[in-house]
């Protein structure tokens, strides 16, 4: 079981790993494209329309990426300290209930932000030309993500395997 | 009433809009002996207009009053009353409006799950800025405007030979002040309430858009009323017009004094034909059908 | 019973140790689906409360503050700093502090003003030897300042809120005297906090190894006067002068300093890139949370609760700070200005509380609730870039609550604190 999780988390660990460098780019891209507005607007003396919607759109992508990477590396801000009170095993199973909960919002993303995308599909967004659509592709991208690591974390406990937490432990893959 | 039905408006309360859609609940409420009223949500509570859109069309919100601008890209007639200079004055979009074609237009709205039910005036919109007086398209040349991220107010301004930024509306009051744009364009209600006329003194009386905001419903909500009280809301929406266009008018008037008083410079000895020639190339890129063709000749012949 | 579900899985949620963010949502999807309504709403709200344009500059200074770090500009920044103010006792968290002063000109808003002086502050008071948690609650609740001081867009959307009738210039002016109240009361608040931890001073270098010193720091203090002169001067919005600071801090680093290779570029990307993705995705959700109350009519409850509790001016200005306290513990800065101004400006204008004053005391009490649990954004962006747990931050942070509620209790009952200013200009 804990050798079958391991070579698991080597793909999870994958996946998470393209998905921080998606976002990465992503926040150089906003970077660049602000930049190029700043530059239009006080140098050329004319405007950008279209970095400001552009950008706001990256940042979709690289939240909820990145959201979706920090169940996995534990980096979500969270009240635990009730927790410590707990025996062990019991804050196991808290942490379970918790991490299923995550998931299902995790499938809320999907199959919710995939109804959106279907009913904008035919609008143009204003000033990209780009299908309504792209607005949630980055839900549901980061909603794939984040029911794949829950459940990851769900069965690295269930084997044995630690888990990250915010200010508690650093993943070992 | 035994059904509050839930209307969204971005707009505060007592604003003219506001209080037409809560008048039309007390009309509901009477002629449906207590069957249905509404509630306003006012103040953009459940959100921006392109949200609660949505939120029409899933159901959540049974109403809307919302600006066409966010329509233009859902429904494509939609486009027309919001052309520049289509309108040659508010008498003129009300008789369009009231008419044949206001209802194609509010019937354009079923193929996307709402009820088209009435429209509301918008007011006019005119240019204003902090530098100097505007009288012709010379003086535009080379400003920076904000507008709304919308495209045909960029290309608008652009064919206007002025340069369009576009920005969030809170920005736009200290981007005036501090010389990061040189001015905006709005109503009177809204060049007064936004505090504009504060650090913007030229008000020039252009006109350019001249647009109706529609009050819409979802489809779900009114599928789910009887054929009866379908009809009682209709007529309900549009008894609610006319009191609005009286609200809307007194405070129009309100805001133009309390600027004036203010001793904004409003001018209004403008040549305005050349901006209106000057917008070719904007119909030639949106008016692109034939029927949306038809329409604009329709508007222009109408009196 | 819809709010029972609400707050009731919000809360269990939060003490099962559920992400902040993930609570949120989980407990507005629950309710939307007891309500029996398309949950297709919570997902919007989700999106639509990240696609703001205005948020961009939390991800751009924490950007800017991580390519610092990772490239010895803010090291040399605060060793300059440290150098002036290290013979006093808990100097840099005084320095934190007008920072904040200064940051408060730049972006209006407290998160994004966090996550500039946070991003710089927090490591290097933590390198010299302050307890991490000293340096993120002085930042937290330091950062209120930022909306008191101009430019607020925050200011702007309150009279907006009001209909238009109250002068924005007015409120810009009526701001500075509250914060720099604020100001010095988290300043007396620090000084004792680091007198009672015995914070260790530092000797006075002499005058020749301070020039060296400064030689040292002035690509650093050029991108602060960029950032605060560009903006002051109305050159530059806040988003773009966020933008400004990363791809400065980029050049400095790259080309001046030569400190910022590749390996340091990419840890510092990725840094920022987990430190917003978790404080967007609160604001995000907090925003499906926020609609839901709006929805149940929340505020609006509240507020008919507290009209009919008193008639004595000074008891309904205290309920209006609680309730604005609890409610700002909830729900972002925005949405409740613009909810609640229609709602307690009657209230208090009824009372005689002048307009101007009243805005004054909303933004000051809902920026206190920007910085109180569960929810919080500047609260979360101080613990994200400090990287401890809530808690640690709460343990300690209370005296600093404490200058802030004082600060709020003398803008409440002394007008004149507000409308001296302003007044000079009629
Ligand atoms: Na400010
Ligand atoms: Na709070």
């Amino acid at each position: 079981m804990q050798n079958t999780m391991k070579s698991l988390a080597q793909l999870t660990s994958l996946l998470a790993r393209i998905a921080l460098w998606i976002a990465g780019i992503g926040l150089i891209l906003m970077t660049v494209f602000i930049a190029a507005q700043v530059f239009w607007r006080y140098i050329l003396n004319s405007s950008l329309i279209w970095s400001e919607p552009a950008s706001v759109m990256i940042m979709g992508w690289f939240i909820f990426l990145g959201a979706a990477v920090g169940i996995r590396e534990g980096y979500h801000l969270s009240f635990d300290i009730v927790l410590y009170l707990l025996p062990e095993r019991g804050k196991k199973v808290l942490h379970s209930i918790s991490d299923a909960v995550v998931a299902a919002f995790g499938l809320g993303m999907i199959y919710y932000g995939g109804e959106l995308a279907k009913k904008t599909m035919h609008n143009a967004i204003p000033s990209l030309g780009i299908s309504g659509a792209w607005d949630f592709i980055p839900i549901i991208a980061g909603g794939v993500l984040v029911v794949i690591f829950c459940v990851e974390r769900i069965l690295r406990r269930a084997a044995g395997l630690s888990t990250a937490r915010f200010g508690e432990t650093e993943l070992e893959d | 009433a035994e059904k509050m039905l839930r209307s969204s408006d971005t707009h505060p309360d007592g604003y003219p809009t506001v209080e037409a859609v809560k008048y039309m609940g007390k009309l509901l409420d009477e002629r449906t002996k207590g069957r249905l009223g509404i509630e306003v949500f006012h103040s953009a509570q459940l959100g921006e207009e392109k949200d609660t859109i949505e939120q029409t069309q899933f159901g959540v919100i049974d109403l809307n009053r919302v600006s066409l601008g966010p329509f233009n890209n859902i429904v494509p007639e939609t486009q027309i009353p919001s052309l520049p200079y289509i309108f040659r004055s508010v008498e003129h979009m009300h008789h369009v409006m009231d008419g044949p074609i206001g209802d194609e237009i509010l019937a354009a709205f079923s193929d996307h799950d709402l009820i088209g039910l009435a429209f509301y005036d918008g007011g006019s919109r005119s240019f204003y800025n902090s530098q100097h007086p505007i009288k012709s398209m010379d003086d535009l040349k080379g400003m920076k405007f904000r507008v709304m991220q919308s495209d045909m107010f960029v290309d608008m301004v652009s064919a206007l030979g002025a340069n369009a930024t576009p920005m969030p509306y809170g920005e736009v009051y200290s981007s005036i002040q501090t010389g990061v744009i040189d001015g905006a364009e709005n109503n009177w209600p809204s060049y007064d309430s936004s505090g504009h006329y504060e650090v913007a003194k030229y008000y020039t009386l252009d006109q350019h858009l001249i647009v109706p905001e529609v009050l819409v419903m979802s489809k779900k909500t009114w599928d789910g009323l009887s054929e009866e009280d379908q009809k009682i809301v209709r007529q309900a929406a549009k008894d609610s017009v006319p009191y609005m266009r009286d609200l809307w008018e007194k405070q129009e008037k309100a805001s133009e004094a309390k600027i004036e008083a203010a001793g904004v410079k409003v001018i209004t000895d403008i040549d305005k034909q050349p901006f209106i020639d000057a917008m070719k190339p904007v119909y030639d890129k949106y008016v692109t059908s034939d029927k949306l063709k038809d329409m604009v000749k329709r508007i222009q012949e109408t009196k | 019973m819809e709010l029972w579900i609400l707050f009731g899985s919000f809360v269990f949620l939060l003490l099962i140790g559920t992400p902040v963010a993930f609570c949120l949502g989980v407990s507005s999807f629950a309710t939307i689906l007891y309500l029996g309504l398309p949950p297709v709403v919570v997902f919007q709200r989700l999106n639509s409360g990240v696609s703001v344009f205005a948020l961009m500059a939390i991800p751009f200074f924490i950007f800017a503050g991580d390519l610092m770090v990772r490239g010895d500009i803010a090291r040399r920044l605060v060793a300059l700093a440290g150098s002036l103010v290290g013979h006093l006792r808990g100097g840099l968290g005084q320095v934190n502090i007008l920072a904040s002063v200064l940051f408060g000109g730049v972006s209006g808003s407290a998160a994004a003003d966090a996550s500039a002086v946070g991003g710089l502050m927090v490591p290097q008071m933590k390198a010299r030897g302050y307890d991490v948690d000293y340096a993120v609650n002085i930042t937290v609740v330091g950062s209120i300042i930022a909306l008191m001081i101009p430019p607020s867009h925050n200011m702007i959307i309150y009279s907006i809120s009001a209909g238009g009738k109250i002068s924005i210039a007015d409120l810009f002016t009526a701001g500075i005297i509250p914060g720099f109240i604020l100001a010095v009361s988290l300043m007396v608040a620090a000084w004792f906090v680091a007198r009672r931890r015995g914070y260790p001073t530092e000797a006075f270098p002499g005058w020749g190894a301070m020039g060296g010193l400064f030689l040292n720091a002035v690509p650093g203090l050029i991108l602060i006067a960029i950032i605060f002169g560009g903006v002051r001067s109305g050159i530059f919005t806040a988003s773009e002068s966020s933008n400004i600071a990363v791809v400065y801090a980029l050049l400095v680093t790259a080309l001046v300093y030569r400190t910022m290779g590749w390996e340091d570029f990419k840890e510092a990307t990725f840094a920022a890139v987990r430190t917003t993705a978790m404080v967007l995705m609160v604001i995000g959700c907090a925003a499906s949370f926020g609609w839901l109350l709006a929805f149940l009519r929340v505020p609006v409850m509240m507020v008919s609760l507290l009209q009919g509790v008193s008639d004595n001016p000074l008891v309904i200005l205290l309920l209006l700070n609680v309730v604005l306290l609890i409610l700002g513990t909830f729900m972002d800065m925005s949405p409740l200005i613009v909810i609640t101004t229609p709602i307690f400006l009657p209230v208090a204008t009824a009372f005689g509380v002048d307009p101007v004053h009243f805005g004054v005391i909303l933004i000051l009490n809902l920026g206190i609730g920007l910085c109180t649990p569960p929810v919080g954004a500047v609260l979360f962006v101080g613990c994200a870039v400090g990287r401890i747990p809530i808690w640690q931050a709460m343990r300690t942070i209370w005296p600093f609550y404490g200058a802030a509620v004082m600060a709020l209790m003398l803008v409440t009952y002394i007008p004149a604190l507000s409308l001296w200013l302003p007044s000079l200009f009629h």
